[in-house]
Formats: structure tokens, C-alpha cells, sequence
């Protein structure tokens, strides 16, 4: 039981990562109307789960497995790997923000592990940049968490991360994201089943309305959340 | 039965996870059998009299390149090559090669003939490895006609891009979803596109990797945040120096047009190595002038030049 307390925990929206404090691109994708019922807010949604499945949810699943066999190289360069994808300034930036915050939080939980005060080392010294991805697959692999767990967090965060900040931006209720919650929730597994055996070659994404979007609010002034 | 491979490069994507159902030899001729493995080698470099012209020319059927010619209005000193492919569309089993190289401050511009037809296949793929080298102070404008996939089509295509830091490069990619207007229409009716681009440079630090497989059988395309009520998506990848991105990326506003039903957007490469822009729209026309016209923004960036009007055929 103690791993699921843990899962829960590292879950949860008030966990201080700041996960919860991006939109990705909802705000302006809600301003442009593109986004502008439940029904879109769940396509919104479904696409950026299915971007973050085969790219950070991937990154995760590799620094995990990194982490488990104390393969100190082999985080480092998913942590590179990962940044190397990344094709927004916005995005690196939630990326290694949340990423740093995670590791300062794990050195607190797990004191005396050697891998996450090395890897904090070498974020503070810019020797790697300190991806989200990266920092929650050593986490879960600290606390005995396994992949499976480490994915359906990771997706659920991504999931409930633009649902929540929907409730700010679009004409949706509470039913309705927990709705689409319930939902795109029962796809992780299928999506797990493709991820867990990719490699850094097999990282993709293709969301480019999403990627203009993204364009629009990093040129725009509007901003209501962080991203 | 054995295969006998002439001398041309391998192209093999068989080891890519999105291409393993379309492993099956080609009832017709088999895989990259002469005919159907092309290549092609561009090399361009100042002559004696600091003029840019095409130095090296190898190719290999079905892919033709003839001359560089200088019909440029607005750049005439620019060596301007159209690729041109004797096969007509890509089959299955067919993998090409094209390595451009632009030595030391030499500049180019090359495009294609006419759209780069993937047709409709039954057994196996197309693939296609470019490599495309920039050394100090190099400038390539590589902007093709666009992509059309018909039903069924398999294509994967990996491009590597290594460029010195003070090199430039405007790299286009407009992918139709189809025989729009074919039958009854045919859009996003293909297997598979998988797309991937690499940026590196000369000591080999990696810069950015950018892969994306549009996979329709998936669902999903459709989606708001995917391709939307879209059918045509361009892509392109700019690497220059930041000095020059920062000019380009100040003067390109994103936008969505609802009345026209287009939009664009760009963003940073990571690690400094340039800019992405990336547009949507219904037809292929408005897509392609709004590529030459941000193309012609890097120009002017880089050169001090803007690109000339588009002749009316193309």
C-alpha cells in the first residue's frame, strides 16, 4: 500500500511541481475559439496526451529504467535527448523548470541517494538541462514505483493539466472534464503499449495546430497561466 | 533468390517500428533494383571568380538533375537546380539518396521539377535519406514542390542537416492529405508518412531532432490540435545564425485566418540552431505562397534579398 501512498502523492495536484500551472497552449487555443466546448476541450486534450505519450511519457519510461539499473550516463542523455525534441522555447523552459523543482524536492525525499544530488549537480553546473520527464522517472524508481505506475501518472498529469486549467478559460463544468477524464484515462494503457517500447528513435509527435498555438501565445500578450 | 545490389547507397528503414507491416518484397521489380534505388549528389562551391556554381553532379535514375541555371531576378548570381524524376511518382520498393553539400560561402537554391507524387502501394515502402552539408558561411534554399500521398501510400524519409554556425539553410516540406480531388476525393487515405529531421554540427554536438509519423489508420488526425478541419500542413525548418534568426522570428507574425481557413506559426530550435514556421491550410496554393514568402523573409535576412515572385506556372 505504502507505493500507492506514493503514486497518490507524486499524482496529486497539489504535489509543488507547478504541473497543474501550464495549459499548453489551451489559453490561446480557447481565446482563437478553436477550443470552445467539451467536445473540442476533449479532442484538445486527447491530442496533447497523445503528443506527451510518445515523446516525455517515452523520455520517462527510458530515465526509469536508467535509473533502476543506476546507469548514471543513460540519464543524462535521455535528459538531452528529450530537450533535443523539444521544438518551443516555452516548452523547454516548463521542462527543465519543473524538472529542476522535482529534483530539489527529491533530494529531500530520498537523502543520500547518489544518483538525484549527482543529477542536481550537474543541472545547477548546466552540464544537463534537468528535464520533467527525466526528474519523475528517477523519482518513481526511488520510491519503488514501477513503469506502468510512472506512465499513468505521467499521462494523468499531462491529461489533468489542461482540463483544469479548461475550467478557467473555456465554457465547460466540472462534469465535463471529469467526463473526458474518465475517458481519455481508459486509452493510457493502449498508449503505454506502444510507448514502453520506444526508443529515442522512436520519439514523435504531430500536432502542428497545437504547435501554432503555441506560437501565437509565445508572440502574444495575453497570459493567464505560466504557458 | 539473391539480390545483387549495384553500388548505390543503402537506403534501409526496415529496423523503424511504423514500417514493419510494410516489409513484403513488391511483386514487380524487387527492392531497390536499379531503376528504383536513386541518387543524387549536388556540390556547390565559388569558382576561381567568387562565382557559386554546382561543382559536383552524380546521379542515378529515376532522379535527374541536368545544369544549375541562374534565372534568379532577384539573386542572378544564385545557382538554381530543379530535381526531376524519371519514374514519375515514388512505388513501393523504391529509396533514393540525395546529399547536398555547400562548401565554404557558395550558395544555392534547389527545388523540384513539379509535386513529388507517393503513389498507391501494395507491398513494401518508399524511402528516402538526405543529407545535406553547410560548411562556414554556406546558404541552401531547398524549397520543393509539395508532397502528395495517395491511398495507401508508406513513405519514410530521415534528413540530416549538419551546418557550421555561421552557415544558413531555408529546408521546405508541404505534405497535401491527398488526392483532394481525385474520384471523390481522397484525403488522408495513406498508410503511413514518417518524417524525421536532424540538425547537427561539424564536431557532431546534436542540436535538434524533430519525427513525426502521420499514421490515419490511427484516428486522431482530425482532432483540434492535430490537423483540425485542415488538409494541407507545411513545415519549415530554417537554421541560420542568431543573428539572422532573431530578425526573422522579430518579422513573422503567427496567425489564424479563419476567413481563408490558414494559419501559421514559429518557434526556436532548440540550442539556438534556428527556426521552425510551420502553416495549415485547405489548398496547396496559399501554403506555398505563404512558405516563399517567409522563405523569402530568410533571404532577405541572410542575403540582404528577397526571393522574386514565383513564376505563374508553378
Amino acid at each position: 500500500m505504502d507505493t500507492v501512498m506514493h503514486l497518490l502523492q507524486f499524482t496529486d495536484s497539489t504535489f509543488p511541481v507547478g504541473t497543474f500551472s501550464f495549459s499548453n497552449g489551451l489559453e490561446t487555443a480557447a481565446y482563437e475559439r478553436v477550443v470552445h466546448d467539451a467536445r473540442t476541450l476533449e479532442e484538445y486534450t486527447r491530442a496533447v496526451a497523445m503528443q506527451a505519450a510518445f515523446s516525455d511519457g517515452v523520455a520517462a519510461l527510458l530515465a526509469h529504467r536508467a535509473a533502476l539499473t543506476g546507469d548514471y550516463e543513460a540519464v543524462v542523455k535521455t535528459d538531452r535527448q528529450i530537450m533535443l525534441f523539444k521544438m518551443n522555447d516555452e516548452a523547454r523552459m516548463m521542462l527543465q523548470r519543473m524538472g529542476k523543482k522535482l529534483a530539489e524536492l527529491g533530494i529531500r525525499l530520498f537523502p543520500g541517494n547518489e544518483l538525484i544530488a549527482r543529477w542536481l549537480k550537474d543541472i545547477e553546473a548546466g552540464i544537463t538541462p534537468g528535464s520533467y520527464p527525466v526528474a519523475q522517472g528517477i523519482v518513481f524508481a526511488l520510491a519503488g514505483l514501477n513503469e506502468e505506475q510512472l506512465y499513468a501518472s505521467h499521462q494523468y498529469g499531462v491529461i489533468n493539466m489542461v482540463l483544469s486549467a479548461a475550467l478557467r478559460c473555456v465554457r465547460v463544468s466540472h462534469y465535463d472534464t471529469q467526463e473526458s477524464l474518465f475517458r481519455l484515462s481508459a486509452e493510457v494503457p493502449a498508449l503505454y503499449e506502444r510507448a514502453r517500447t520506444m526508443t529515442f528513435e522512436d520519439m514523435n509527435s504531430f500536432v502542428p495546430q497545437m504547435d501554432i498555438m503555441a506560437s501565437l501565445h509565445e508572440k502574444g500578450n495575453m497570459r493567464m497561466f505560466m504557458n | 533468390m539473391e539480390r545483387y545490389y549495384s553500388d548505390s547507397p543503402k537506403v534501409d528503414f526496415d529496423h523503424a517500428p511504423e514500417m514493419a507491416p510494410y516489409l513484403e518484397q513488391p511483386d514487380a521489380m524487387y527492392v531497390g533494383c536499379p531503376g528504383k534505388h536513386g541518387y543524387l549528389n549536388l556540390g556547390f562551391e565559388l569558382d576561381a571568380d567568387g562565382k557559386s556554381i554546382m561543382r559536383e553532379l552524380d546521379r542515378r535514375a529515376p532522379l535527374i538533375v541536368q545544369q544549375e541555371l541562374y534565372f534568379d531576378e532577384a539573386m542572378p548570381e544564385m545557382p538554381c537546380v530543379y530535381i526531376l524524376s524519371s519514374g514519375g511518382p515514388n512505388v513501393d520498393g523504391d529509396r533514393y539518396v540525395q546529399n547536398f553539400t555547400v562548401h565554404k560561402n557558395a550558395f544555392a537554391h534547389i527545388s523540384t521539377g513539379a509535386a513529388t507524387k507517393l503513389a498507391e502501394m501494395r507491398r513494401n515502402y518508399s524511402g528516402m535519406i538526405q543529407k545535406i552539408v553547410l560548411e562556414e558561411g554556406a546558404y541552401l534554399e531547398y524549397l520543393p514542390e509539395p508532397v502528395i500521398p495517395c491511398r495507401h501510400t508508406r513513405f519514410i524519409c530521415d534528413t540530416e542537416i549538419t551546418a557550421h554556425p555561421t552557415a544558413s539553410l531555408v529546408y521546405s516540406e508541404v505534405y497535401m492529405g491527398g488526392r483532394k480531388y481525385y474520384n471523390d476525393g481522397e484525403m488522408f487515405e495513406f498508410d503511413i508518412l514518417s518524417v524525421t529531421t536532424r540538425g547537427q554540427r561539424p564536431d557532431g554536438e546534436q542540436l535538434f531532432r524533430e519525427k513525426f509519423i502521420i499514421d490515419p489508420r490511427r484516428g486522431g488526425l482530425r482532432l483540434t490540435g492535430v490537423m483540425d478541419s485542415y488538409d494541407v500542413f507545411a513545415n519549415v525548418v530554417v537554421v541560420a545564425p542568431p543573428e539572422s534568426a532573431d530578425i526573422i522570428y522579430e518579422s513573422t507574425e503567427p496567425f489564424i485566418d479563419r476567413e481563408k481557413h490558414l494559419a501559421a506559426g514559429i518557434t526556436h530550435l532548440p540550442n539556438g540552431a534556428g527556426l521552425l514556421y510551420k502553416v495549415l491550410g485547405t489548398e496547396p496554393g496559399p501554403v506555398k505562397a505563404l512558405v516563399r514568402e517567409f522563405a523569402s523573409g530568410v533571404r532577405q535576412a541572410v542575403k540582404g534579398r528577397p526571393l522574386p515572385k514565383e513564376f505563374p506556372w508553378r
